[in-house]
């Protein structure tokens, strides 16, 4: 990183004596506090397990038969099939695992496309603060955040029919709003530092000053903004895919519950529990992540 | 006086939000909406019976000549009537709206007044068993989707694999006692799901205020805890509590009853918004969208009096 930054000093007076004295740098000392907080590493190892998974549902090497209608319908707990098969007999072991890609891939687009439109948007917003620029990103800001999320995503939906990433367009374009108003801030506190000032005065110009000097130093808030909508776009994909508006081509855990409404009436409740169980397992696991990313990277968060 | 020439500045100040707001909407949920010609239409129309329920529709005519209309249309709050059922916008909005309110205010007051408790008890005892224990249960909650806690919570209270207590779904209210029995279930699931977030969201506001040196003082000269708690830890966090319950009011009316509305059957503004959406009933959905914007800004407007209400320090300037 080219300047101190001052959260890595605000830290060290913070911890002195807390962290060995060698350890300078903000990302240091907080891979150092990570490493020690064992809900965060628990929570890291089952994240880890997951994208395993869904790497290898990707690269086609198991849950390759999600989609066969082979089995009987609705067989219980077997060594053929290890959570039993649905209402038209699909193997449920295989549909959960295959779900695992589908959430990684809702998670991950999401969360980096809203949170680099937050970052590019919050950092002119925060540079230009008080201008028409602040004015109109402020604005746009305010709109987004008053329309209501379901009835947006489904208007998006409709009025993109057929569009797969429907559902993506419509997370995206308002889940950047948090993660702009949050660099906004920290942009505003970072321009009138002289690591800035003296950019300005070699003559460095103002767009590289943003993106190249400012914008790095808000980093931190960044990953720990990215995870919160990578948990926002998993759970969001249950709810609009039992409205119909999810998820278009495969399937995921809210297409699933979605089916097993059904099936639950009739008293079949495998497709649901496991369902349930493996998104669960990780949203649980990526907040226990976020959290401790959160006291690691954030000095002035109070200490639980 | 000073507060009335406020709120009118207040309000003048929310027409650019109410215009973007209606602008979006209206271009997203209109003008790329389903197009309802042929629905409307018998079999083999020919050009001219096309062309006249477009004309009727008013989908001949230009974008912006059609929002002019509907700015028109709000500020006279002349909805027309519903396309797919003939009945007035201003009747079914008057049918629905009760009824999201009754199914929702219970589990959003409960849910809040729980989440501050909890919250309260948490940070009373931070870093302890019982924080501990309260600060699990908000992760825990946090993390499982309101899908499966709706479902979850169906099947033990309403099914016979569970309780089989309650109604299923439907919304048949004629007594005290029906609205208790059809909206427990839909409460329950609410509530168990924002205490995860509103405990988290509390705790922290209050920790931060606990670790003021006002509190020290108090403590240091003798205040009992009740009192501490209350007087000087819950009334100074105030300001970030209004702003969250006030903030989420007008999302809970209008899509946050939305999932429960569809699970459980019940006639709501959310289902009825749902439903206008899916299958393009314009004046529906002109109307709700106008009417949630208008919201937002007496909302903002609501809470900055408040602020002055909770805090004398704060100006209305």
């Amino acid at each position: 990183m080219s300047a101190a930054t001052p959260e890595a000093a605000a830290t060290q007076t913070a911890e002195t004596g807390t962290a060995p004295a060698h350890r300078e740098s903000l990302w240091a000392k907080a891979i150092y506090k990570f490493t020690r907080d064992r809900m965060g590493m628990i929570g890291l190892g089952i994240v880890v397990v997951y994208f395993i998974v869904a790497l290898g549902v990707w690269l086609g090497l198991w849950a390759t038969e999600w989609g066969d209608v082979e089995g009987p319908k609705w067989a219980p707990m077997s060594a053929e099939y290890p959570f039993g098969t649905n209402i038209i007999g699909q193997d449920i072991f295989q549909r959960a695992l295959y779900s695992t890609k589908t959430a990684f891939e809702v998670g991950l687009v999401v969360a980096v496309l809203s949170t680099i439109i937050g970052a590019l948007l919050g950092a002119l917003a925060g540079f230009f603060s008080g201008t028409w620029i602040d004015e109109i990103i402020l604005w746009l800001k305010g709109v987004l955040d008053s329309i209501p999320f379901y009835l947006f995503v489904a208007a998006v939906a409709f009025a993109l029919t057929g569009n797969p990433y429907a559902m993506h367009i419509a997370m995206v374009s308002t889940f950047w709003t948090t993660t702009g108003r949050l660099v906004r801030g920290e942009v505003i506190k970072l321009k009138n530092f002289e690591f800035v000032e003296a950019a300005r005065a070699i003559g460095v110009p103002q767009l590289v000053i943003i993106y190249r000097h400012i914008l790095p130093n808000t980093f931190h808030i960044l990953l720990v903004q990215a995870t919160i909508v990578f948990v926002a776009a998993i759970k969001s994909e249950v709810i609009l895919s039992f409205l119909g508006l999810g998820v278009q081509d495969g399937v995921s855990w809210g297409l699933m519950i979605a089916e097993s409404t059904q099936e639950v009436l009739a008293g079949f409740f495998n497709n649901f529990v496991w369902a349930s169980v493996f998104l669960f397992g990780l949203v649980m696991a990526f907040n226990m992540f976020s959290d401790a990313l959160q006291d690691a990277l954030d000095p002035k968060k109070v200490a639980a | 006086m000073e507060v009335l020439q406020y709120a009118i500045r207040k309000l003048v100040g929310g027409i650019p939000l109410i215009l973007g707001v209606t602008f979006i909407s209206f271009l997203l949920m209109v003008y790329f909406g389903p197009d309802k010609t042929y629905e409307l239409l018998g079999k083999n129309p020919t050009a001219e019976q096309i062309a006249e329920v477009r004309h009727e529709l008013g989908y001949d005519r230009p974008f912006l000549t059609r929002y002019a209309e509907y700015l028109k249309e709000m500020a006279t709050l002349d909805f027309g009537a519903s396309d797919s059922t003939g009945e007035p916008v201003s009747k079914i909005l008057a049918r629905t709206v009760p009824i999201s309110l009754a199914l929702i205010t219970p589990g959003f007051i409960l849910g809040n007044v729980l989440g501050i408790i909890l919250a309260l008890i948490a940070a009373y005892h931070r870093s302890g068993y019982i924080d501990k224990f309260i600060m699990g249960f908000a992760v825990v909650g946090m993390s499982i989707s309101f899908l499966i806690v709706v479902i979850a919570f169906q099947i033990i209270f309403s099914s016979s694999y569970g309780l089989n207590a309650f109604p299923v779904r439907g919304w048949n209210v004629h007594s005290f006692a029906d609205y208790i029995s059809y909206i427990t279930v839909p409460t329950l699931a609410t509530v168990f799901v924002a205490l995860g977030y509103n405990t988290r969201f509390y705790r922290a506001v209050l920790v931060e205020e606990m670790t003021r040196d006002h509190v020290r003082t108090a403590k240091a000269f003798g205040t009992r805890p009740g009192k501490l708690l209350y007087k000087n830890i819950l009334k100074n966090s105030l300001i970030p509590i209004i702003t969250r319950i006030m903030f989420s009011i007008p999302l809970v009316v209008v899509s946050g009853s939305l999932i429960i509305e569809s699970y459980f059957g019940i006639p709501g503004i959310g289902k009825v918004t749902y439903d206008a959406i899916t299958t393009g009933d314009q004046p529906i959905l002109k109307a709700v969208v106008g009417l949630t914007a208008v919201l937002f800004v007496i909302t903002l407007l609501v809470t900055d009096i408040l602020y002055r209400v909770v805090d004398p320090r704060v100006s209305l300037k």
